[in-house]
């Protein structure tokens, strides 16, 4: 009995790892080197309203995405 | 930038202590025009891109490549350069 129990939980992780391996890759941006960068207009943590085209012809810039708040990345 | 809501990510910058502003993008727009919304978990991919003051993108990194910021720091600089030497 112990020892189906086992196998059962053995299985559920294989079948776990292979839904992990399963998982879609994330989508890759349609975006090239040369495009031009979509426009944008967001607000910040400073509470002002930041434009793309607010920085042209006077700033490089650059847009870092992460993925959510509170995690590691 | 990130899709969490300003005050989440003015919390989440106070813990880090960074001083400088963070974009929220609680709309998922501007994810969804950079190609980086990952429609199954609902938040955009991370991703990093490079700008120059034309409006033209110089450099991407994606996915896991983007957490180490050495590769975008050298096109910056290369960029830097480029507007040096006439």
């Amino acid at each position: 009995m112990y020892l189906r129990f086992l196998m059962s939980l053995v299985l559920l992780a294989a079948l776990g790892g292979v839904a992990l391996a399963q998982q879609p890759t994330p989508p890759k941006t349609h975006l090239k080197v040369g495009d031009p960068a979509p426009e944008f207009s967001l607000r910040a943590t400073d509470g002002k309203t930041y434009k793309l085209s607010d920085f042209k012809g006077k700033k490089n810039v650059v847009l870092a995405i992460y993925v959510l708040a509170f995690t590691g990345g | 930038m990130s899709v969490d809501s300003v005050p989440a990510n003015r919390e989440f910058a106070k813990q880090l202590g960074v001083t400088f502003p963070i974009l929220s993008d609680f709309k998922r727009t501007a994810v969804k025009d950079y190609g980086v919304f990952n429609e199954e978990q609902g938040f955009g991919n991370r991703a990093t891109f490079l700008i120059d003051k034309e409006g033209i993108i110089q450099h991407i990194d994606e996915g896991n490549v983007a957490i180490d910021p050495t590769t975008v720091v050298e096109a910056c600089n290369v960029l830097q350069r480029k507007k040096a030497s006439p």
